[in-house]
């Protein structure tokens, strides 16, 4: 049961990440972090997107976005505090994240989540994430 | 080998659930792989190679201008053509293997006299397959998203015709082309209480040389899904430009800034 399980759950992640060409824009492969201040937080179809500035060494800011999953995965996590208030803008975030096939671009696909220092679960729900805190959904 | 065949026959079966094959009503979400019109066998999901499609050369040139997201022939989306990237409707048959699937899975049939209507929950789309009159003359009928169908019960098959396609829609995802003139049959049968089954087959002699079928789509019934219906699962264009533009054409390279 259990491997019949995970076997659709591998099924169902590939669909997932191949949406709008997830698998052809993004090296699925490799990840990056990348810390930032939120400026935007879209809940929205077709998939969520975190736009954030980035500091570099150097002090220059460079505007990055990141989509997540689709959005009506995403909805069906809502039960583990997903909202349109789950982000804020001036919220850190640590993203990990696959980079664009594209060197040059800024915008990735989201792996990891941390907002102000708690980890959001990304993966599609019910199931694979912890139930919300009392009071999560902000 | 034969002995325990034998006596796993005489093992007392658990009753199937009754049902009436001419009752398609209920949700039914796709359970078969493949999200093509007609896939080879060994195909994986969305790396799954189409069978060969027998293109006449005019077919194969619009083929070529097709530009999917998904399968082999595969850019990103920034490059693409792909209808749904600007929440153009689907049309049928592409709704009907292609996007009923997880997360936007469900199909619902409902029978009222007269017709069959079929609900999709992606792109909140639905037709109807009138069932108390003949297929229109094709150059009566003006080409709409999804057709114009008429359905007929052959024994336990409901045999749906149609005619009457915008062509700007694909088969499926992976871009496979139609003409204004395609005639598609579709054949539901339901072989047991919880799973229905499709096949279908696609005549327009400009785009394929020879009628195409598909491969067997199956559908299992979601008995709990009559309580609940995912309302935000549309696609929305202002939604759409703005990711498209934000992010989608910036991870393709065409970005024109966030």
């Amino acid at each position: 049961m259990k491997s019949r399980f995970l076997a659709l759950l591998l099924i169902f992640s590939l669909t997932a990440l191949a949406h709008h060409g997830s698998s052809i824009s993004y090296h699925l492969d490799k990840t990056m972090t990348l810390e930032g201040v939120v400026t935007e937080w879209h809940y929205s179809n077709p998939h969520p997107q975190i736009y954030f500035d980035v500091k570099g060494k150097d002090g220059a800011v460079v505007h990055w976005a990141a989509e997540l999953l689709p959005t009506p995965l995403m909805l069906k996590n809502m039960n583990v505090g997903w909202s349109r208030t789950t982000i804020k803008p001036k919220d850190q975030v640590i993203i990990v994240c696959n980079p664009s096939r594209v060197e040059t671009a800024k915008a990735c696909l989201a792996k990891e989540l941390t907002v102000n220092g708690k980890s959001w679960p990304l993966g599609a729900g019910p199931g694979g994430a912890p139930p919300a805190a009392p009071g999560a959904r902000r | 080998m034969l002995r325990l065949a034998f006596l796993l026959l005489l093992l007392p079966q658990a009753p199937q659930p009754k049902f009436d094959p001419h009752d398609l009503s209920g949700h039914w979400n796709r359970t078969s792989r493949f999200q093509t019109f007609s896939n080879v066998p060994t195909g994986q999901g969305n790396a799954a190679g189409s069978a060969e499609a027998p293109f006449t050369p005019a077919g194969k040139a619009k083929f070529d201008e097709n530009k999917p997201g998904y399968g082999p022939r595969a850019v990103p989306p920034a490059i693409g053509n792909d209808p749904m990237g600007t929440c153009d409707p689907l049309g049928i048959p592409r709704l009907l293997n292609t996007e009923v699937i997880s997360p936007h899975q469900t199909m619902e049939i409902v029978q009222v006299p007269g017709r069959m209507i079929q609900f999709f929950e992606w792109h909140h789309d639905w037709r109807q397959v009138f069932v108390d009159r003949q297929l229109p003359k094709a150059d009566t009928v003006d080409p709409t998203w999804n057709g114009t169908s008429v359905g007929k019960w052959e024994g336990d098959v409901f045999v749906v015709e149609s005619i009457g396609f915008d062509e700007r829609t694909w088969l499926d995802k992976f871009g496979y082309p139609h003409s204004e003139n395609m005639k598609l049959q579709e054949r539901y049968r339901r072989i047991d209480a919880d799973t229905l089954e499709l096949t279908m087959t696609i005549t327009d002699p400009e785009i394929y040389t020879r009628p195409w079928v598909s491969d067997t789509k199956l559908f299992r019934l979601d008995r709990a899904k009559s309580s609940r219906w995912d309302e935000q699962i549309y696609c929305v264009p202002t939604e759409e430009y703005q990711f498209n533009q934000r992010v989608r054409d910036e991870a393709g390279g065409r970005g024109a800034g966030k």
